[in-house]
């Protein structure tokens, strides 16, 4: 089986942001950017399903500029075959929104043909988590999100699946192909050793303009302002309970 | 224990979270240090470059800052995780490919260990006596023979290595060491003692696996006196003399005096390089030193970098006469000095790497030069950054105590301060007119 895994550039994670001085978005220009990490445990379970056998091809995906092409080299490096890299202009983080994104891996599955989709549940620039649905819905592929553990059946026509809930685990099983996000604790990701990384830079990576897949790539939602989350007030101290008590009614909250 | 992605997602919230308001953040990004490290500049001259440091840097994120504290305090080297950069293909990364390397180059290799001395110099320590000091030398110097028999090994981590120089009698004055190799028919018998041999031991009772070792086998008076052999735990002979202890600094990293009596080796197989090799091993030296003194160069850099996070963060958060202490004028000059001669060594370090072949000596004012320059600003960083955090910077768990000890040893190991300034000083006694 193939498998097609989707790797987001996007902001590195202790990276500090702040905000474009119109307020319209983060400002990304001189910031450092990584692989997304639900990306990353999603290109980890695909390469495990190639080790143990079960897929015979791990694809990495990104779609984004041409700096995109480093998250699928890292993907390739942790043990992926090959890259496609769509390309892009629009920002990843917000002008090029969930839908369209899925739209453009619908169109690429219609080429290629993968046994299932895994991604990250969700990027933490934009934290949508609607990628894996809208795909799956679009597809109509059963989706199983938020993975826990996959276990793949030894005909390959069926996954089960152990998601995350809120009220704790849930296992189901679904047909193959589907579309599965991976959530924080499926895996933990393998560092891109140096060899790997020399061999990573022999494997192929395509390249697709975006615009040449024949998908609306507009986006559905205006950001119309962009703003820093408040800071929290210097807190006061009181003498004792009595004081904290009466101090709590006075400000209403009792 | 957090797995390295929560950390990731988790610490990503917690950041987000505590954005501070614009007016703090205008200087957030530091031009040249700071931002994207584009591929291209001289830290990352390419996208090789970029994944390692990537690499190295979760790494010790997640594994080596974790086990650092403890070992420090107790003197212990980590084995288990030093056997860890043998999987990530750490162990030979300036290493002939054929043999198990990773065939990188000298900025690579600044990289690895700028990153890992940022939170556990002694353990990056250790990882230059075996990765610079002994694979690279061996991968540079020594025949196919010898390095298909070790180089794979040690590249991977089933074997600790190091290179023996220093004696109890002699150590700047390297020329001046006793340890000789006697031709013996068809061996050569070494006799002798070396001091403060890194990875000499790997426990209180055990040496080290390989050696490359400075032996003397002539009396001429000049280079042609120095061969370089191969020395190996279980040679009847070899023997650990003592593991050295309580260092001031460099605690997790073992330091050994080893003890050589009537060491027969093969000279077909174990002078480095080859049989016609005896009297030759000046040119290996100078050009394995140079490579040892830019990495002890980096190895500052992480030093001072960890160091100019800690005294930052603190002086920004620590309150005192009702402001923050980075709001004092003698404050902001331990954080500003610091800063830019961080930069300056930084920018110095791998303008020099990038110069530097593995396999060619003459570079030696500038090995020299970045070392110098350098260990002294990491110490003095260091410092200052205890010096920032008051009390709290002088107790190990704020972590500036092990920089700040660890930082000493790199104006004495791989050459004392006065040694390069003897050096190069010499080497500039040639020199009309600078570029
Ligand atoms: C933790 C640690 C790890 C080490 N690891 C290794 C290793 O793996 N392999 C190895 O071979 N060695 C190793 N060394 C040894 C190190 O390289 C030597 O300590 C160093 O070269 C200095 O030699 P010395 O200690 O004999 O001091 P000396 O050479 O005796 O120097 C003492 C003082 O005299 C000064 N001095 C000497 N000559 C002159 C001169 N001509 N002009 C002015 N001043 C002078 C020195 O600068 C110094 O200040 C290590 C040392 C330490 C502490």
């Amino acid at each position: 089986m193939r498998v097609f895994v989707g790797v987001k550039r996007a902001v590195d994670y202790a990276a500090k942001v702040r905000i474009q001085a119109d307020k319209k978005a983060v400002d990304i220009s001189n910031v450092k950017m990584a692989i997304n990490p639900f990306c990353e445990i999603a290109v980890e379970e695909a390469v495990r399903l190639k080790e143990k056998k079960v897929a015979e091809e791990v694809v990495a995906v990104s779609i984004g500029p041409k700096q995109a092409q480093e998250v699928i080299r890292q993907a390739l490096a942790m043990g992926a075959d090959r890259g496609i890299h769509v390309t892009t202009d629009m920002r990843v983080d917000q002008e090029l929104q969930p839908l369209a994104v899925a739209k453009i891996m619908a169109a690429l599955t219609g080429e290629h043909d993968p046994s299932a989709w895994l991604l990250g549940k969700q990027a933490i620039d934009d934290d949508s988590n609607q990628v894996a649905q809208m795909l799956a819905g679009l597809l109509d592929w059963p989706q199983a999100t938020f993975a826990s553990e996959v276990e793949v059946s030894e005909d390959k026509k069926s996954a089960t699946v152990t998601r995350e809930i809120d009220g704790g685990l849930q296992t189901i099983e679904v047909p193959l192909p589907a579309v599965i996000s991976a959530d924080l604790r499926l895996n933990e990701p393998r560092y891109a050793t140096l060899p790997n990384i020399m061999k990573a830079k022999k494997k192929k990576i395509d390249t697709v303009d975006a615009a040449s897949l024949g998908v609306d790539l507009a986006g559905q939602i205006e950001v119309l302002e962009v703003s820093e989350p408040a800071t929290r007030e210097a807190g006061s101290k009181v003498e004792d309970v009595d004081a904290l008590l009466a101090k709590l009614k006075a400000d209403g909250l009792l | 224990m957090l797995t390295r992605a929560a950390m990731r997602v988790a610490s990503r919230g917690a950041s987000a979270a505590a954005l501070t308001p614009a007016r703090h953040m205008s200087g957030a990004t530091t031009g040249l240090l700071g931002g994207n490290n584009a591929v291209g500049d001289i830290f990352t001259p390419t996208e090789d470059h970029k994944q390692l440091r990537e690499m190295v840097r979760a790494f010790t994120k997640a594994e080596v800052e974790p086990q650092a504290l403890e070992h420090h305090r107790d003197e212990k080297f980590n084995l288990p995780l030093f056997r860890k950069l043998g999987d990530l293909g750490l162990l030979g990364i300036t290493a002939d490919p054929n043999h198990g390397g990773s065939g990188m180059d000298a900025t690579a290799a600044v990289i690895a260990h700028e990153e890992l001395s940022a939170s556990d110099p002694s353990f990056c320590l250790s990882y230059l006596a075996h990765s610079m000091l002994f694979v690279n030398n061996l991968s540079v110097n020594g025949t196919e023979d010898q390095k298909a028999r070790i180089l794979p090994s040690a590249c991977a981590g089933q074997t600790i290595g190091g290179m023996c120089m220093s004696e109890p009698g002699a150590g700047t004055d390297v020329m001046g060491m006793s340890t000789r190799a006697t031709r013996d028919g068809d061996d050569y018998v070494i006799n002798g003692a070396k001091m403060w041999i890194t990875n000499g031991a790997v426990s209180d009772t055990e040496l080290g696996d390989h050696f490359v070792v400075y032996a003397r086998t002539g009396d001429k008076g000049g280079a042609s006196d120095l061969s370089l052999f191969l020395v190996e735990k279980g040679m009847p002979g070899f023997s650990l003399g003592q593991r050295i202890k309580d260092k001031c600094g460099m605690r997790a990293s073992y330091t050994a005096e080893l003890v050589f009596e009537d060491v027969r080796v093969p000279a077909a197989t174990h002078l480095v390089g080859g049989p016609d090799r005896e009297g030759k091993a000046v040119l290996s030296m100078m050009r394995n030193l140079e490579l040892e003194r830019l990495t002890l160069a980096a190895m500052s850099l992480g030093i001072a970098r960890r160091s100019i996070e800690a005294m930052n963060a603190y002086a920004r958060d620590r309150k005192a006469f009702g402001s923050s202490l980075n709001r004092f004028g003698q404050i902001q000059r331990l954080i500003a000095d610091s800063y830019a001669e961080y930069a300056a060594g930084k920018a110095y370090v791998y303008a020099t790497a990038s110069a530097l072949g593995l396999d060619s000596a003459g570079n030696r004012v500038d090995s020299d030069g970045v070392k110098l320059y350098c260990a002294a600003m990491a110490k003095n960083v260091a410092d200052r950054a205890m010096q920032t955090m008051g009390g709290y910077g002088y107790c190990g768990e704020y972590r500036v105590e092990q920089l700040w000890r660890d930082a000493k040893l790199l104006e004495i190991g791989g050459g004392t301060n006065e040694a390069h300034q003897k050096n190069m000083a010499r080497d500039l006694s040639h020199v009309e007119t600078l570029p």
